[in-house]
């Protein structure tokens, strides 16, 4: 069974500063961040609904429509 | 299944909630149950839900028990007698409603349960109205918010239930919001630590309900909690802490961040900022101090 | 030692609570059940009893503190009537079909504004669609065996159903009678502690509810269970009779039928009046028998088909009413549809009285059994629907 979404995240992993505010944030929580690699993002149950874009201080994370 | 998607299920199971949930986008809900699981641990259990609040709590991997919509507190009563008899001391007993449930239906037995000092969390999960059936004002919409059974705005403003349960003399009595995710988990940990009727109660951003781009969720509650709509503090043994103090934002600003506010008239407004002013003063004066008997 | 003294109906089904050991007493106070739950609060502050009291504030979250303590593993006792039984009405719904073997005491009472404080059968049977199983009792003696056999009944495994114990306000509740109070050793032998092989809420645990879901489903096996309780209500009557000596004979009780050919149906404390004007009627020449219904949930179908050859007409004594039913009574027309099909059935007989609590009489026995003689002469029921009280009998006895 697959979600369906408007826009999903894409994170520009040179500005994310792995402050980990997405994670806090994200009704979902399926937002895992890590130190190396930056926010993974688990797009089996992402929403799209936009609040990590919004949170993030660095505007790392940018909502792009779905394909 | 891919690395990722086996790396996420690790990581939802060792969180013990689950990765997605049936919740609309930018619900405040499972947001406020993830907080919470990280603070009480594993040897928790919930009781009851409104339908909202229990869509949201479905999302966390914990037992739970309901009977229906407008049984708040007392099943949990009868869940905490059971373990006294069965000698079972080490569970905590987390009694969720919604605002409906709180406020409206259930206050009569919230309050039963207060003054028997039942050694429960209830915790309020307030979206400011009955959202699960389509948006019905209940006793703590907003003043002058829009819903479906109050389309030129509510006439009455919310009820302060934090205040009324805390004139129980329960031990323990906190607001939380979302947006202040290490205030929300602080207030939980001292909770937890506490016998006997604690309550909790967060507004929850909701924005099905509240008509705003749920992106702005996190975006909208601070500013809720901001503007002194929405003070956070706690009342322990009947002494109010206020744990915010900073200057107010003006109420315009979160108003207009919703559309369910459009239906308000200037005066209205007028009238909504001079009364969170004056409950500022009031509140920052208490500050400290015992408030009843 | 057998404790023998004279106890009213509330402090008899205190003791079976005792007895029964139950450990979780949700209630609130409503005449005229307020002595039965006083008595247990006793027990308890004397340490004779060990059971957790919820002092809830009102009927509605009297059950539903009972449903969460049933469910966490406790045995569950509460107790109601009239008023508190309709306020509790919609978490009463809940324990057949989560199948939480709940014991209530229903202290019958009749239902306002066509009552008052004085009992009719009205509010328990108002639950008939429910699934709760339901036990009519007519002396103290009878409450407090039934309430005991009533956990073992609820709490069997293949029934795991709530049990209804059912008495008259005042005439039995507040009416003392002679009672044998049995050891709790003995009732220990006879109950073992209670635990649910369906529920638990302790986190880790894991048990699982063997139904599948869906509406129809879902009740169809409350049906079933409510019909595989016919057969266990008789079996531990029997068992009963066997380790303590006093048997109720199950679902229906024939007293005093042999060589009648009709007879009067009654439930709960009226049948104690009817036994003595039966035989005294016997004594001078009129024979009718008596019918003690003491199982009302579930309705002794089966039962009745077996026994229905032997009379001719079966005088259906209701102490209750259903406005604008198709005729009559709620106990004659369950008894009607039961008898249905039989090519051969005897006549049915409706008589209300004692409705709002009024006492039922000797001189009112007397004449239901006069008009079932009457109807059995005749060959056919004259009066579908007999309102004895709103006529001038004469004497009372």
């Amino acid at each position: 069974m697959s979600i369906v979404r408007s826009f999903r995240p894409n994170t520009d992993y040179e500005k994310c500063k792995r402050c980990g505010i997405c994670q806090t944030y994200c009704p979902e929580g399926t937002i895992m961040v890590i130190q190396e690699e930056g926010p993974l993002i688990d797009y089996r149950y992402c929403k799209g609904c936009g609040v990590c874009a919004n949170e993030c201080p660095f505007k790392a994370i940018t909502m792009v429509r779905e394909e | 299944m891919s690395e990722l998607d086996r790396r996420f299920d690790d990581y939802y199971a060792k969180r013990k909630f689950y990765g997605g949930n049936s919740c609309c986008p930018g619900c405040g809900g499972p947001l406020f149950w993830r907080m919470a699981m990280e603070a009480f641990g594993p040897r928790t259990i919930v009781y009851g839900i409104g339908p909202c609040a229990g869509c949201t709590m479905r999302s966390i991997k914990l037992p739970s028990f309901n009977i229906h919509f407008s049984f708040v507190a007392d099943g949990a009563s009868g869940i905490l007698a059971a373990f006294r008899a069965q000698g079972i001391n080490d569970i905590t007993v987390i009694s969720s409603a919604g605002d409906g449930g709180t406020a409206d239906i259930g206050l009569g037995k919230i309050s039963a349960a207060a003054e028997r000092n039942e050694n429960m969390i209830q915790v309020c999960i307030d979206n400011e109205a009955y959202m699960n059936t389509g948006i019905q004002k209940s006793g703590l919409t907003p003043y002058g918010s829009w819903t479906t059974t109050t389309p030129l705005g509510k006439e009455a403003p919310k009820k302060d239930i934090p205040l009324i349960l805390a004139a129980h003399h329960i031990p323990y009595v906190a607001t939380v919001s979302v947006a202040y995710p290490q205030d929300l988990k602080k207030k939980f940990e001292v909770a937890k630590e506490i016998k006997g009727f604690r309550y909790i109660h967060v507004v929850i951003p909701c924005p099905t309900g509240w008509r705003f781009d749920p992106a702005k969720s996190i975006e909208v509650t601070k500013l809720g909690v901001d503007t002194w709509l929405w003070p956070l503090y706690e009342i322990k043994d009947s002494v109010l802490h206020l744990n915010m103090k900073k200057e107010a934002k003006p109420v315009k600003e979160y108003l207009e961040t919703q559309q369910r506010f459009r239906v308000m008239k200037p005066d209205q407004i007028e009238w909504l900022q001079k009364e969170t002013d004056r409950r500022r003063e009031e509140l920052l004066t208490l500050d400290g101090k015992k408030l009843f008997y | 030692m057998v404790q023998v003294r004279m106890m009213e109906g509330n402090e008899a089904a205190a003791y079976g609570a005792m007895l029964s050991r139950a450990q979780v007493v949700p209630a609130y106070p409503i005449t005229p059940q307020t002595e039965l739950i006083s008595f247990i609060a006793q027990f308890i502050a004397e340490g004779r009893m060990k059971a957790e009291y919820i002092k809830v504030e009102g009927e509605h979250t009297a059950m539903a503190a009972a449903i969460g303590a049933s469910a966490a593993g406790a045995r569950v006792f509460t107790a109601s009537s009239s008023q508190g039984i309709v306020f509790m009405e919609e978490p009463l719904w809940m324990p057949p079909g989560m199948r939480l073997p709940i014991n209530m005491c229903i202290v019958n009472r009749s239902i306002a504004p066509t009552g008052g404080l004085r009992p009719d059968h009205n509010d328990s049977l108002l639950q008939r669609d429910t699934g709760w199983i339901q036990l009519y009792c007519e002396n103290s003696q009878e409450v407090m065996d039934t309430i005991i056999m009533g956990y073992k009944i609820a709490e069997n495994k293949n029934i795991y159903l709530p049990v209804a114990t059912c008495y008259d306000g005042y005439f039995v509740s507040a009416t003392a009678s002679k009672v044998e109070v049995p050891e709790q050793k003995d009732v220990d032998a006879f109950l073992p502690p209670y635990k649910h092989d369906w529920y638990s809420l302790i986190p880790g645990e894991s048990k699982e509810r063997p139904s599948r879901g869906g509406s129809a489903r879902n009740r169809y096996e409350v049906q079933q269970a409510n019909e595989r309780a016919k057969k266990i209500i008789e079996e531990v009557d029997k068992e009963y009779a066997k380790t303590f000596g006093r048997t109720y004979d199950g679902m229906i009780e024939e007293y005093n039928c042999d060589s009648s050919d009709v007879v009067l149906m009654t439930m709960g404390s009226m049948t104690g009046t009817a036994r003595d004007v039966v035989d005294d009627l016997k004594k001078n020449g009129k024979s009718v028998g008596l019918l003690k219904l003491r199982c009302f949930r579930p309705f002794p179908t089966e039962e009745f088909q077996q026994l229905a050859h032997k009379y001719h007409v079966i005088g259906v004594v209701d102490r209750n009413t259903s406005t604008g039913s198709a005729g009559g009574g709620i106990v004659s027309m369950e008894l009607a549809r039961a008898l249905y099909h039989l090519d051969d059935k005897p006549l049915i007989a409706n008589f209300h009285v004692g409705l709002g609590g009024t006492d039922v009489t000797p001189r009112q026995i007397e004449y239901m059994a006069d008009k079932t003689l009457e109807i059995m002469k005749l060959g056919r029921v004259s009066e579908p629907v007999d309102w004895v009280e709103l006529k001038d009998l004469g004497p009372v006895m």
